[in-house]
Formats: structure tokens, C-alpha cells, sequence
């Protein structure tokens, strides 16, 4: 009774596409990550990523809105304090320090950041009678979020930031900012690319230019730019078969099981493969906006766009980076990667989504 | 609540326009990403899956041994021995900030020069990092084998020159190939990292002595790890070259010269071999065989003294009194005078108000005598008879002005100065006091060494300019021989034999009575010519030049001492020194013939 109910209300589109996806990531990362010493690979890791991770999108998804919204600044503060934790003491891998580590578990304080700055900066937009008319609204609205742009920036973490960014317009234009004013950020940013620029590390500016011209770098940057595109096109149209990727199980790509994973499943699983997945983030996107667009009050509404923003940035940056149209900016693929932190937030940020489009019957909100 | 589509306010309707908008724009970018992954996988799938392919197989050469280079009697004067060089293959090295440390650490090298040269390779390729390394080295690097992903060691045979300076210019040494260098040589097979000869015979007949080098293709894992041989072509190794050079000869020439600056050169004048080739101060190859460090090549191609040059053929000096040999042909052959003329030498000459003054007064003398006391008055008499054109024209046949063409590089063309030379170059017409210069030997003309060898052997053999060679034969691997060399006659300079009659007979006097006084040997009869070239700085330059046995000449020796003062002093007792050699090699048993 209550799961005829339940399945009546809950959008099991969404739903099933996120289930879709995960068990691609699953596979995936099995494929990639097992090898004779360890024929598990990370499976087991995995699995217990996915099982709180599903703990949490149902909590999420029970949860009404008003608890996100009165979370929303401690949650932030949180996020502020962790994500300066990790600046000062944080764990150093590959040349950036993202990590924080307690005892065997290893956490990223972005990861957070990203939902929370996406609450806090619903709420703010939705305490506002208008929406933000001219840029110094808009700035006095982007003050509240700055703190941890900048934390982040300073990891230095120049995809995530762009995460945030994208996520701050997508909910600025969502929340109905007049196009002109838009557009004078848009001047804004890119007034200030050279300094951004300067502001970057070598290997993240060599990162960008290498995009440009992967030979500069064949060895270095370039190097995952053309192995990923060798992988994924010699997956044809069929793909090479599950477990039978050679890049991977010879490990010519690097990182296939985190930011690279969709070069896996481009390899194994071919074109059909790589649509399939595409499709699947796409009925997940689409569906989450039509939740949001359903959402009469404004905070609910504007988290879900901030939420849909941040996933589809991910997806189109790196599926991008892997096919050789971005640059490489570290960006993982959502519910694909193999990562803890990015998983569960992005599980629990799912719940949200799914709280925001079940269609309610006409017995309350 | 209003139900989900129900009525909404004018702002909620904006912001549902615009999500629609959003969601428009995700689909448009994720259908974009679909059309590039059809031209990815669809399109372009078969190109790059045969470039996974290529991940897999990974082709290693197998490097052919060098040829040898060998002296005439078969004494391996260049060989190779074995060593093994530690490589790196950039694609496979796992943490390459950790192997750039432990290689710098272990092999001395500073890590920046590591990351260039890794840099600066082709992805696949093996990258040498240091060659001929020890076996502690070799011993620590087994240890850590599987902590260092992407570092092999590999056999390397070295080039080793076991003689050390002996012969040092004329072998010549190997260096990394360059970039221009590589350009030009690419569609030979040359590839980034080989070794070519930078200088000598290693360079001169490089394409020879470097073989082929052979192929593995080998399937590996990312770890570079071989899974098992795909195929296999076995290379050949270069071929063996036997030079024309005595060693035995050549260490009695370097044993004379001393540590004199200077060169010296033994010459077969019926073929054009040469039989030694000295030149001081010399190096020894095999600083170069491993990789020479940049502090040594700096101080060794920094050295004022230039040891790196090879002064047989690669600097042109005055030639002082040896020219007046061409002054003297010159002479002979436009009839200004012949064996019985006689000139009046009071010791100076005054032409145009000026006083040119000899050495000392030599009094009446014959030609004979003229040439064997070394008398300026007679050869500025001679000069001013003969003319400076007819002069130049008799020093270019008998090869001044031009390269030998010897099998070596380096060669400068030294100068034969004319009328036409001295306007164009200094502007100024042509004196007569420049034609007295040409005449002994001073002045504008500049000559090496080699050239007046040949010069000399011309006068021995009646004639023939010869074109010097060091290569005698070509062998292959298994010792067949691909080639011989036979003797190139450049030109032939015909004159009458009384002229070659007197002017040999001029020659064997300096020996017998004259200024060449200290070349002379017990049972041998030598001819030649002492110099003593001034110079703008410092002693004049000394030479020798000759032939011998005089009555059928089989060695031309030609001595020069830089700034040695006096040729019948510093140069002659060196060219005595190695006909004395070359006759107990060659001809012990002779006795000197009686008087011409």
C-alpha cells in the first residue's frame, strides 16, 4: 500500500537513471580497477560508497525542504571551516591539496561546499521580494558565497571553482536576473581573465594550453588528452566488451577510475555505451528541472536548478575533457567516478531532487 | 499549496521560462558531445583503435656494433667495448618526480638536465640517461626495480680507442647526433640519440662503420613489462675500415714532434696514402666515447692552444722557403734559368729604392747551390723573372689554393695570392715588392702542411698531383673486402726532365750540404726543403719538407714546428727521425746509392 504509494509519487524516471548510472560507474570502476593481484579492485569500496549513499538519498528525499533551509548557513559555515582545514592541513595528492584525512577515510570539503553553497545562496536569493536587478544586487547576493570560492580557488582547485561559478549562474538565471546584468558579469569575468590567469599554477595553465595543442605536451598534460581519446575511439561502435579494455587493463589511462572513467566505458562499451550514459544524465537533468520548474516556492526551486547546474557542468566537463573538446580540469564524472565524498553528496543531492519532483497529491506539500 | 501546473505568479512564470531554457541548453551541449563521440568512436574509431594498438607494442632496437677502424697492418686502432646505460621510458614511468630524484641522486646528474632530456624525446621512445655506468650503480638499480617504473638498463656497446691520443685527428670521436644534423641525416635512419662521429675518419665515413641496427617488436604492458616477442630483425654490424696509417710510423711521428705545436705528415708518393698524420696538441677520444660533460668540452674546445684542430690540414701557415720550390719549377719551366745558371747573391737586393735584405751574402752561386743555402736573392731574382701570375699559376697546379680532397673534413684551402686577389680583398694594386714576398714563400700565400706533402710528392714522382687517403680497404663484418682504394692523379704537370733533374738535385744538395743539414740519414739518401716562415707574431714558423730514398722516393715527410724559429733547426732532426723509422720498418737493408 504505502509502496503503491510511494511509486505513484516518486519520479521513477529520475530515479531510475541515477540507479542506471551508478551501476555503470560500478562496473566500471571494476573493470578498471581489478588486476591479478586484486581481482575486486575497489568493488568493495564501491559498494560501501553506494550503501550509505543510498541511506542518504532516502533520508534526503523524506526530508522537507524547510530542514535544508534552516541548515543552510550552519552547513555553510561547516563547509567554510573544513574547506580552510584542508587549505592549512590538508593532504597533498597529485599536486593539489583537496583531501582531509581521518584515520582510513578520506574526505573532500568541496564536495560539501557545493551543496551547501547552493543552499545558502537559494535561500538568500529566495528571501529577496525581486530578483537581483543590477550588478551590485547580484554582487551582494555573490558575497555570501565568495568565501568559499575562494577557499577553493586557493587549493588550488580551478575546476571545482568553475563549478561553483556555473552553479551561482545557473540559479541567477533561474531566479530571474534581467539578461543585461548577466551579461555585465559575463564582462566582468572576462576582464578578469588575465589575472585569473596569472593567478594559476604552471601545470594548471599548462593544462590549458595543452588543450589546446596536446602535442605541446605529449608526455605530461597531453598525455591523458590523447590516451583518453585512443580509448574511447578504439571502442568503436560496440566497445571492446566488458573487462576487455586493453588501455585499461594495460594501464595505459591514467586515472581510469576516477576522472577518466568514461574513457572505460568508451572503450568496453563503445558508442552504444557512451550515448546510453549520456542519455542517462540526460533524462536525469531533464527531469530534475522539470521537478524544479513544478516547485511553487522559490528556495525549493532554485536548489533544484543549482543542483541540476552542478551535475551537468560536471558531465559536460568531463565527458568533454575525455573526448578531447575541454581542457583537463580534474572535474570527476558524477555517480561514475569512483570518489566517497562526491558520491554521497551528489546522492543525497539526488534526494533532494526527488523530494522536489514527487507529484503530490492534493493532501499537502 | 498550488498543485504543480496549476496558475502561477508573473515571477514564478519567468523562472519557469527560463529553466525550460536551461533545459534546452543542457540538450543542445550533451547533443553536441554525442555528435563528437559519433566522429570519435564512429568516424574516426578504426584510427584510433589501432593507435591502442600501437600502446601495446612497443619496437626496440637492438643497437648494431660499430665497425672497427684498423691501421694498414690490421692493428684495431677503434674498437668498442662493452657497457650498459641507464634509460628511461617517459610513457611507463609511474611517479616521474620520484624517478628524476633517485636517477639524479644515483647518477650525479642534476635533475633539471634528466627532465630535458625526457622532454625533449618522442613519447615512445627509450630515453639514455646515462651511459657506461658501474656496477654499483647497476647492482642498486636491480634492487629497486619494481619501485622504479620506466627505468632499463641496457647494453650500450662503447667506443674505445685503446691508443689513446695516438692518432687522435685522424680518428676522430663520437657525439650525440645534433638537430641540424639529424635533419639532414633522418632518411639515412638516423635517429635522436644515436652516436655519429663528430670529427676525423669516425666522421668522414660514419654511414660505413654504424652498421644497421636491428628490431624487436614487443608486446608489453603499461609497466613496460614484455609479454612476449612479436618479431624480430636481427641488424648487422658496421663494416671495418683499414686505414692507410702505419701505427708503428705514426707513434715514431707523434714521438718526434714532442710536445712541439705542429704537425707532421709521411706520405707515399707513388699512391697518395698516408702513412702517419701527427698533429699537436692532440686529446684523447675516449673523453668523448661516454658523453663528454659540458665542463670538459668547455675546457677542451676553450683551450687557446686548440687541441681539437687538426694543424695537418685544418690551419694554413706561411710557407717561407718550402714555396721556393714553385718559385724555382716556375723558373725552370718558363727557361728564366735552368741547372747551369749561376746569380751574384751580395747579400740584399734594392728594387724601387728599397733594400731587401738576405740572410747573409751568399756570393756567386748556382742554382744548385742557390736552392740548397736557401738564397732570397736569387729566388727575388728568379720571382721578378718569372712573374707573379705564371708563379701563382705553378703553385695551383701543383695543388696550392685548393683542398687535397683527403678523406677528412676540416680541410682549408690555405691561399695562392695574384694580382686580382690583392685588389679585391685589400684594395690595393700589386707591388713589386709583393712579387719578391710570393717568391720566398712570405707574404699573402698560406699553405698546410698536407698540401706541401703533396707538393713534394709530385716533385718525387715526376709529376703527378696525387689526392691524399687515409682509407686503404673496406671490410665487411665477416672480413670480406667490399673495397679497395687505388691512387687518384688529381693533374698531371708535365714538364721536361731536366727540369725535374734540376731541381731534385737542388733538394738533395740542402740535405747533403745545405741548410738541411739535420735530416740527413745513415743509408738513405735524402732530398728536400727547410723554411722558415716569418710570421706577423712571434718566431717565424719552421719547416721541412722532403723525400726519400732520393733515387726512387717512396716517403714524403713534411715537418712543420709552429714559431719553432728555424726550419734546418727545429724541423729537419724530426724529419730525420721518421725516414730513420720508416727505413727500419721498410727498408732495413739498404744502403744509400752512390751520388746522382
Amino acid at each position: 500500500m504505502a509502496l503503491r504509494r510511494w511509486v505513484a509519487e516518486t519520479d521513477l524516471l529520475l530515479l531510475g537513471s541515477v540507479l542506471g548510472l551508478c551501476t555503470l560507474g560500478t562496473l566500471a570502476i571494476l573493470s578498471a580497477t581489478r588486476s591479478p593481484e586484486s581481482p575486486w579492485g575497489l568493488l568493495p569500496v564501491r559498494l560501501a560508497h553506494l550503501a550509505v549513499g543510498s541511506v542518504l538519498l532516502g533520508g534526503c528525499a523524506a526530508l522537507p525542504l524547510q530542514a535544508f533551509r534552516r541548515a543552510a548557513r550552519g552547513l555553510y559555515g561547516v563547509s567554510l571551516a573544513l574547506l580552510l582545514a584542508v587549505d592549512v592541513a590538508g593532504h597533498e595528492r597529485l599536486g593539489a591539496q583537496r583531501w582531509l584525512q581521518l584515520g582510513p577515510l578520506s574526505f573532500q570539503p568541496s564536495e560539501l561546499a557545493k551543496l551547501s553553497v547552493i543552499l545558502l545562496l537559494a535561500d538568500v536569493l529566495a528571501r529577496r521580494p525581486t530578483p537581483p536587478r543590477n550588478l551590485r544586487e547580484v554582487g551582494g547576493c555573490g558575497l555570501w558565497v565568495l568565501p568559499a570560492l575562494v577557499l577553493v580557488f586557493l587549493q588550488p582547485d580551478f575546476g571545482t571553482t568553475l563549478v561553483f561559478l556555473a552553479a551561482v549562474l545557473g540559479m541567477l538565471f533561474a531566479a530571474g536576473t534581467p539578461l543585461r546584468t548577466l551579461a555585465g558579469l559575463g564582462g566582468i569575468g572576462l576582464a578578469a581573465l588575465p589575472v585569473v590567469w596569472r593567478w594559476l599554477k604552471p601545470y594548471q595553465q599548462r593544462r590549458l594550453l595543452v588543450f589546446l595543442d596536446p602535442s605541446l605536451d605529449p608526455l605530461g598534460a597531453g598525455y591523458h588528452l590523447i590516451q583518453s581519446k585512443i580509448a574511447i575511439g578504439s571502442g568503436q561502435v560496440w566497445g571492446k566488451g566488458l573487462f576487455q579494455g586493453t588501455q585499461n587493463a594495460l594501464q595505459f589511462l591514467p586515472m581510469q577510475h576516477t576522472d577518466f572513467v568514461f574513457a572505460v566505458i568508451g572503450e568496453e562499451l563503445g558508442f552504444v555505451g557512451t550515448v546510453g550514459v549520456l542519455g542517462l544524465f540526460w533524462v536525469y537533468l531533464i527531469r530534475g528541472l522539470q521537478a524544479a520548474q513544478r516547485t511553487p516556492e522559490a528556495f525549493g526551486r532554485l536548489v533544484g536548478v543549482g543542483i541540476v547546474s552542478t551535475i551537468g557542468f560536471h558531465v559536460l566537463v568531463n565527458v568533454g575533457m575525455t573526448v578531447g573538446v575541454m581542457p583537463v580540469t580534474g572535474i570527476p564524472l558524477p555517480f561514475l567516478s569512483h570518489g566517497g565524498s562526491a558520491l554521497l553528496v551528489n546522492l543525497a543531492a539526488t534526494g533532494i531532487l526527488l523530494h522536489l519532483g514527487r507529484r503530490r497529491s492534493w493532501s499537502g506539500p | 499549496m498550488s498543485e504543480g501546473w496549476a496558475v502561477r505568479l508573473p515571477g514564478e512564470e519567468r523562472s519557469a521560462r527560463r529553466i525550460a531554457v536551461l533545459a534546452a541548453v543542457f540538450t543542445g551541449a550533451l547533443g553536441l558531445l554525442g555528435l563528437r563521440l559519433w566522429q570519435v568512436q564512429v568516424l574516426q574509431g578504426a584510427y584510433y583503435d589501432q593507435l591502442a594498438q600501437g600502446n601495446r607494442l612497443r619496437i626496440n632496437r637492438l643497437p648494431a656494433p660499430r665497425g672497427l677502424i684498423l691501421d694498414r697492418r690490421g692493428i684495431p686502432l677503434v674498437t668498442n667495448r662493452p657497457s650498459f646505460s641507464v634509460a628511461v621510458l617517459p610513457m611507463v614511468v609511474g611517479d616521474r618526480s620520484r624517478v628524476v630524484s633517485v636517477l639524479s641522486r644515483l647518477l650525479g646528474i642534476p635533475e633539471a638536465e634528466i627532465r630535458a632530456k625526457l622532454r625533449a624525446a618522442p613519447p615512445f621512445a627509450l630515453v639514455r640517461i646515462r651511459r657506461d655506468v658501474g656496477i654499483r650503480v647497476l647492482t642498486t638499480l636491480e634492487e629497486w626495480r619494481t619501485d622504479l617504473r620506466g627505468v632499463a638498463v641496457i647494453a650500450d656497446p662503447l667506443r674505445s680507442y685503446p691508443y689513446g691520443t695516438l692518432a687522435a685527428h685522424v680518428l676522430g670521436y663520437l657525439g650525440e647526433i645534433s638537430g641540424p644534423e639529424l635533419e639532414r641525416l633522418r632518411p639515412w635512419g638516423y635517429e635522436m640519440g644515436d652516436l655519429i662521429g663528430k670529427a676525423g675518419v669516425e666522421r668522414q665515413y660514419d654511414r660505413l662503420l654504424r652498421g644497421e641496427d636491428g628490431e624487436q617488436v614487443v608486446e608489453v604492458d603499461a609497466a613496460g613489462r614484455p609479454l612476449r616477442v612479436f618479431r624480430q630483425q636481427e641488424g648487422r654490424p658496421g663494416n671495418t675500415v683499414v686505414l692507410t696509417l702505419d701505427l708503428r710510423l705514426q707513434e715514431a711521428a707523434e714521438r718526434a714532434l714532442g710536445a712541439r705545436p705542429g704537425a707532421v705528415v709521411a706520405m707515399d708518393p707513388r699512391t697518395g696514402e698516408i702513412l702517419a698524420m701527427a698533429s699537436w696538441p692532440s686529446y684523447d677520444p675516449n673523453l668523448f666515447a661516454v658523453g663528454i660533460s659540458p665542463e670538459a668540452w668547455r675546457r677542451i674546445s676553450g683551450d687557446r692552444r686548440t687541441p681539437l684542430v687538426n694543424r695537418a690540414l685544418a690551419t694554413a701557415y706561411e710557407p717561407g722557403s718550402v714555396f721556393k720550390v714553385v718559385t724555382g719549377l716556375a723558373a725552370l719551366r718558363t727557361r728564366a734559368a735552368d741547372a747551369g745558371s749561376t746569380f751574384f747573391c751580395p747579400g740584399s737586393l734594392t728594387l724601387g729604392g728599397r733594400v731587401f735584405r738576405d740572410l747573409r751574402a751568399h756570393g756567386r752561386v748556382s742554382f744548385r747551390s742557390g736552392v740548397a743555402q736557401s738564397c732570397n736573392v736569387m729566388f727575388w731574382q728568379l720571382g721578378l723573372r718569372v712573374g707573379p701570375i705564371p708563379l701563382a699559376q705553378m703553385a695551383r697546379s701543383l695543388g696550392f689554393g685548393e683542398r687535397t680532397g683527403v678523406d677528412l673534413p676540416g680541410e682549408v684551402e690555405g691561399i695562392v695570392p695574384t694580382p686580382e686577389y690583392k685588389r679585391q680583398v685589400f684594395g690595393e694594386p700589386w707591388y713589386p715588392g709583393d712579387t719578391l714576398n710570393m717568391a720566398i714563400g712570405q707574404g699573402f700565400t698560406l699553405v698546410t702542411p698536407l698540401q706541401v706533402a703533396r707538393m713534394m710528392a709530385a716533385v718525387a714522382n715526376g709529376g703527378q698531383v696525387l689526392q691524399p687517403r687515409l682509407l686503404r680497404s673496406v671490410l665487411s663484418p665477416e672480413g670480406m673486402v667490399l673495397y679497395t682504394s687505388k691512387p687518384v692523379v688529381v693533374r698531371r704537370l708535365s714538364l721536361p726532365p731536366e727540369v725535374w733533374a734540376a731541381i731534385r738535385g737542388g733538394l738533395v744538395a740542402v740535405v747533403e750540404e745545405g741548410t738541411g743539414r739535420a735530416a740527413a740519414v745513415e743509408g738513405v739518401r735524402v732530398a728536400g726543403k727547410t723554411g722558415s716562415a716569418e710570421t706577423p707574431r712571434g718566431r717565424p714558423h719552421a719547416w721541412f719538407a722532403g723525400y726519400a730514398p732520393a733515387e726512387d722516393p717512396r716517403l714524403v715527410v713534411v715537418v712543420l714546428v709552429e714559431h719553432g724559429a728555424r726550419g734546418g733547426i727545429a724541423a729537419a732532426p724530426i724529419a730525420r727521425q721518421v725516414i730513420q723509422a720508416w727505413k727500419h720498418l721498410y727498408a732495413p737493408t739498404e744502403v744509400a746509392a752512390g751520388r746522382p
